[in-house]
């Protein structure tokens, strides 16, 4: 058994702090430059289709995951669907209470298989029910950046 | 030997470059998808998949490889990630011909990917904590210093200079100026030139050392009945070896590669080699730093110790050479997306034992070739040898 079991306090032994100083900067890739850059101009979903596997991915990839072909099939789908699933977060990252319980929900999109996990708003959490019909809110244009916050939050239709 | 023959029957690679736009994914499925296509089949046809890929800091994805796994075609398949470092590349390869000698599967899918430009501010930065956090961190050590110091005991234990090593950097730069995927290739090259760049941490220069790269490579190995149905050029793997050394590289010989040599050995006694400078016909090995491809040579029993550097200056090595050494231009010329160019090194043997690798093809109708890469914490070696 090591000393650390039996001391009361962890700087009763030896230690010190270091830290792995690396940050990522991550590209969206071929099929995320094209969907983002939608969002960003239009403020609309874009997705890929594999004919052969009848799946649209959306967000949108440049290959298809089952049959690995190439999709180069690009459709426009609607930013609406319904929540499959939700939860109300009460606690940030280091275990500090919000000062507004926020629902996170992940929302399935009519057009498309699959869909987005984002925040779900203009709701009390009590209202909130799996099935129930919901929108993006896309950012006013001049504040969009090209990224997945561009996309404010969902709300009930 | 266990089980059945394997055989690589198809290779695929992204172009390697500085900076890519495509996702880790992306990059992935660019170099299966082209593997696949190379020997005509589809991912239905493959059984099993085996991922390459180093340090997750480096994309900047933790859990790298299930982050991976759909570029690389594993969705619905059995798959595997191995991690050796550097040497990750080939030990890949070595893990697609054990998972096919097992008999367990028919078809291996195997992808290596590295996107090393996420890794701001340079991929250094993810190496600090491999260094003992006790006795070397408190330093502020560079990766740099392990190769530099190594580079040193090696050049003062044979008496070599500069510009001997020089010389390999300069060969791998103008091999790689023939490769259609390659990042550094430059005809043009000097050892004045490798001479002249920078000092980074002494004796390594700037241009005795490879670049930071994005880039995927793949293969589709197969069991022998396979091989011969899909191909009438199986190119097979005759042995296979890899070996670790103490993790404190204070406490190892920094002059001379033993886990390369028992590596080699492992793979030679496979492949029935008594006599690997007669029957070994044309090399690939790591070649990250100048230094290490003659270091590798001499582990890899190719050179007597410290008779490495001569040979290249001899041009034994070239590609026209008695043995062609790195003739896709290695790391040094074609670039290193660490797991991605350690799998390129054998993506490059299978080009060359098939008479397939263009411009970069060396003469003489090559039966038999070796892949090498090195790493983990600079104390690995791995080691793939193939034949047709």
């Amino acid at each position: 058994m090591s000393l650390l079991h039996r001391i009361e306090h962890p700087d009763d032994a030896l230690n010190w702090h270091g830290d792995m100083p690396t940050e990522g900067r991550y590209t969206a890739g071929i099929a995320g430059e094209r969907f983002f850059r939608e969002i960003k101009e239009k403020g609309q979903f874009l997705a890929t289709v594999c004919l052969d596997c009848d799946i649209t991915y959306m967000p949108p990839r440049l290959y298809c995951e089952e049959c690995f072909s190439h999709l180069d099939e690009w459709v426009e789908v609607g930013s609406w669907g319904h929540v499959h699933t939700f939860t109300v977060v009460h606690r940030d990252l280091d275990n500090e209470p919000l000062s507004e319980p926020r629902i996170l929900a992940f929302v399935t999109l009519d057009d498309a298989d699959g869909g987005l996990v984002h925040y779900l708003d203009e709701i009390e959490p009590e209202d909130v029910y799996l099935g129930m019909r919901v929108e993006a809110v896309f950012r006013a244009e001049d504040e969009r950046q090209g990224s997945i916050s561009d996309i404010e939050y969902f709300r009930p239709v | 030997m266990i089980g059945d023959r394997v055989a690589v029957v198809g290779a695929g690679m992204t172009k390697f470059v500085r900076r890519a736009q495509e996702t880790p994914k992306e990059l992935a499925w660019e170099a299966a998808h082209l593997a696949l296509r190379s020997c005509e089949m589809t991912i239905d046809d493959i059984d099993a998949i085996v991922i390459g890929t180093a340090p997750d800091a480096f994309d900047g994805v933790h859990m790298k490889s299930e982050y991976l796994s759909d570029g690389c075609g594993a969705w619905g398949k059995p798959v595997i990630r191995g991690y050796v470092g550097g040497g990750t590349g080939v030990f890949a390869a070595i893990q697609g011909w054990y998972h096919v000698a097992s008999g367990l599967f028919d078809t291996v899918l195997v992808v290596c990917e590295e996107k090393m430009s996420s890794c701001r501010p340079h991929p250094q930065a993810a190496f600090l904590t491999i260094f003992d956090h006790t006795t070397e961190r408190p330093l502020k050590p560079n990766l740099l210093w392990i190769f530099a110091l190594e580079m040193n005991a090696y050049m003062n234990r044979y008496g070599l200079s500069k510009r001997d090593i020089a010389t390999v950097s300069v060969k791998n730069k103008r091999n790689a100026a023939d490769h259609p995927a390659a990042m550094l290739g430059d005809p043009d090259i000097t050892v004045e030139d490798v001479l002249n760049s920078p000092v980074l941490a002494w004796p390594v220069q700037r241009l005795d050392v490879s670049p930071v790269t994005d880039g995927a490579v793949a293969l589709v190995m197969s069991a022998n009945h396979v091989a011969r149905r899909v191909t009438d050029r199986p190119v097979w793997v005759e042995g296979v070896g890899w070996n670790l050394d103490t993790a404190y590289w204070t406490n190892r010989d920094l002059a001379y590669p033993v886990y390369v040599e028992e590596a080699a050995r492992m793979a030679y006694d496979m492949a029935g080699i008594s006599e690997p400078r007669k029957q070994i016909h044309i090399a690939e090995p790591y070649d990250p730093f100048d230094y290490k491809e003659l270091h590798h040579l001499e582990g890899l029993m190719l050179f007597d110790r410290g008779e490495a550097p001569r040979a290249a200056a001899d041009g034994v090595t070239q590609r026209d050479g008695d043995l062609p050494v790195c003739p896709s231009g290695g790391l040094l010329g074609v670039g290193n997306p660490i797991a991605a160019a350690g799998l390129m090194k054998v993506a490059e043997i299978f080009w060359q034992l098939r008479g397939e690798a263009g411009a970069r093809q060396v003469p003489g109708n090559p039966k038999r070739g070796l892949a090498q890469a090195w790493g983990d914490l600079m104390q690995v070696g791995t080691v793939v040898v193939l034949g047709v």
